[in-house]
């Protein structure tokens, strides 16, 4: 849902209300709730500590011997899957809204993961990090090309933002994964077991016959790795902004492999290709994380097709005034329910994950923009400072009388719609605010009388 | 001799049912199937509104209705010609893509062909009866060479035919070939009757 809403947020970049970063801000937390306060409805419970992952006591290199390195632990060094996602969406966060408040904790873990990669967890310099692979597992006993796309991607943006170098700790690994990783057609595998697993909660076929090795495919059954569409579209979308040439290459390939056609209308991508008879939750999920890398291919037939198959099931449920609308998709299973909602801004937005990576530039921050509105009464369709015409350029459609607040206008600003004065916006302390009547809106704002 | 005439014979009866007896025909069939299939084309790039209950997809799908009456006005070929190509034409143009080496769209030509092999009267309720009869049995029939094409060619999974393509064709292609076609050729007629009375005599 985060990085959905956050191409959503990049469409109206001078539009920074609370109504947007609340919900970012909620999404964050909510991701980090935590078994002390939460309980059994904690993220860290259902993520980690449920009893029978098995996931808290490990030790490295023998999963079971307490004098070795800890590395169990929601937050530990060997729980990718949760950090990376939580330390991304806080990048993001600070990255579209630019508050400074999580700053220091995003800093925690690419530091953590810097230690992790280039040394042996103490601190020694070691080639290959603590897992040998240069990549930080899950699990925590298995690496992921998709879940370490989310550090590494997370990783290049603070880099631009915070102007550091840390993206060089991950070459070892985006060199593993682009060549052990890697099945007979050139695409990432869905897993590598670093270490034996102890729970006993996944499926003991899926273990290759020695560790460390490739996650086995529960359908051949003959050593072939397994791979997944999921697993190749999220790595190949979020590895795109750091192996843009990776990801072309890889793209037709893995349509090629993966996708099955049903009419003109739709497709849909299968789980693996050494399964095409079987359809469930991976074939969906494989479907929705086509979406976004098929748009950021340009592949907008692919995206088009995908998203008719995925929503052709279900409802759109408009609200009584025609202002809100959403998919019914409450009939599936609570885990895809969300996300599949979510799947139509992912696939719609005119903005990929690629044009996430790169961090605003300095001055961007002290443009003009929204900075408070009446919400709930406009529909904001561009509203963004033009920096070399030095106007606000503001598209909205208002329902109900709203007024927009404005910060970091310099002097006394006026409204202009097409062309002609419309208004001055009223000074209310540093800010100026602009209040409209219902109506579609195309203004550019300038200072100036 | 008279076994050959009586060979030369049902193969000319073959040709009239077809609509190919004679260059003339011919070409005036196809033109029939491909005005049809323009047709098709464009019914099938408007959106089309539905409402799912359950599994269950309601809507409508008046392209459908068009290759059966098409079928009906011109025989098995233009029938055929319009369901195809039209459709082929529709995945290839608008959607920027060949379904299963176009035989998904040479499917929906058999609804096409199976309305054109019989012969109507549009003015005669028992005819349009009998029409919207045997475009759901064309309908159905289409409808299983696209499944079993998709599971057997395309190797689509068995609960994805039944979810994604066998019930939305039926409970979308059902009411609209059994309650559109009917109307839509005797819409036909009636145009046909003022404007183009040759287009009747078949």
């Amino acid at each position: 849902m985060t990085y959905a809403t956050s191409t959503l947020f990049e469409t109206t970049p001078g539009y920074r209300t609370d109504y947007y970063r609340s919900f970012a801000y909620d999404l964050i937390k909510r991701m980090n709730t935590t078994e002390d306060e939460w309980g059994t409805n904690s993220v860290e419970y259902w993520e980690w500590t449920h009893p029978e992952y098995n996931y808290n006591t490990y030790y490295w290199p023998n999963a079971t011997d307490p004098s070795g390195l800890y590395i169990g632990g929601f937050r530990g060094p060997a729980n990718i899957m949760w950090t990376g996602h939580y330390t991304l969406m806080m990048t993001l966060y600070e990255r579209n809204f630019h508050t400074g408040e999580m700053t220091d904790e995003i800093t925690w873990f690419i530091d953590d993961w810097n230690n992790s990669l280039l040394t042996d967890g103490f601190g020694n310099p070691k080639d290959g990090g603590i897992w040998g692979v240069g990549l930080i597992p899950c699990e925590p006993y298995i690496v992921f090309a998709q879940c370490n796309s989310i550090p590494i991607f997370c990783t290049e943006i603070y880099d631009n933002l915070y102007g550091t170098n840390y993206r060089p700790m991950w070459d070892y690994g985006l060199n593993f994964i682009n060549t052990v990783m890697q099945n007979q057609y050139g695409l990432f595998i869905d897993g590598y077991y670093v270490s034996r697993p102890t729970s006993t909660y996944y499926n003991p076929d899926r273990l290759p016959a020695t560790i460390p090795g490739p996650q086995q495919d529960l359908y051949l059954r003959d050593g072939t790795p397994k791979v997944s569409s999921y697993c190749d579209a999220w790595a190949l979308d979020f590895l795109e902004y750091t192996q843009p040439e990776e990801t072309a290459h890889d793209y037709p390939i893995f349509l090629q492999h993966f996708r099955k056609d049903l009419s003109g209308d739709m497709m849909y991508i299968v789980d693996t290709y050494t399964n095409t008879k079987g359809f469930g939750t991976f074939d969906i999920l494989g479907s929705l994380f086509t979406l976004p890398l098929a748009k950021q291919r340009g592949d907008f037939v692919t995206r088009d097709r995908v998203l008719n198959f995925l929503m052709s099931l279900f409802n759109k449920v408009w609200s009584d005034d025609g202002r809100m609308m959403y998919v019914d998709t409450s009939s599936l299973e609570p885990f895809l329910e969300s996300v599949l909602s979510f799947g139509y801004i992912w696939a719609k937005m005119p903005v990929t994950i690629r044009d996430l990576g790169d961090a605003r530039p300095t001055d961007f921050w002290n443009y003009p923009y929204i900075s408070a509105a009446d919400d709930d009464y406009i529909w904001v369709y561009q509203a963004q400072w033009d920096p070399e015409k030095q106007g606000f350029i503001l598209n909205v459609r208002v329902d109900q009388t709203a007024t927009l607040t404005f910060s970091n206008f310099q002097s006394q600003p006026t409204a202009y719609l097409h062309g002609v004065p419309l208004t001055t916006l009223t000074a209310s302390g540093s800010d100026f605010t602009l209040t409209l009547e219902p109506g579609i809106y195309q203004i550019v704002i300038v200072e100036g009388v | 001799m008279a076994e050959e005439s009586r060979s030369v014979s049902s193969v000319q009866r073959i040709l009239k049912i077809l609509h190919l007896n004679g260059a003339y025909v011919a070409i005036l069939t196809v033109v029939y199937g491909l005005l049809g299939a323009l047709i098709v084309m464009a019914l099938l790039w408007l959106p089309q509104p539905y409402k799912m209950i359950s599994i269950i997809k309601l809507g409508l799908v008046p392209a459908l209705a068009v290759i059966a009456v098409v079928g009906a006005i011109r025989g098995p070929i233009a029938g055929f010609v319009s369901g195809f190509v039209g459709t082929f034409m529709y995945d290839l143009v608008i959607r920027g893509t060949i379904v299963t080496m176009g035989l998904t769209a040479a499917s929906y030509g058999i609804l096409g062909f199976v309305v054109g092999l019989a012969s109507y009267s549009f003015e005669n309720g028992r005819f349009l009866l009998k029409l919207s009869i045997l475009s759901a049995v064309g309908l159905v029939l289409a409808v299983l060479v696209i499944v079993l094409t998709g599971l057997t060619v395309e190797g689509y999974a068995a609960l994805v035919a039944i979810a994604y393509v066998l019930l939305p064709l039926l409970t979308t292609g059902l009411p609209s070939v059994l309650f559109l076609t009917p109307l839509f050729a005797r819409l036909w007629f009636e145009f046909a009757k003022r404007f183009v009375p040759s287009a009747l005599n078949r």
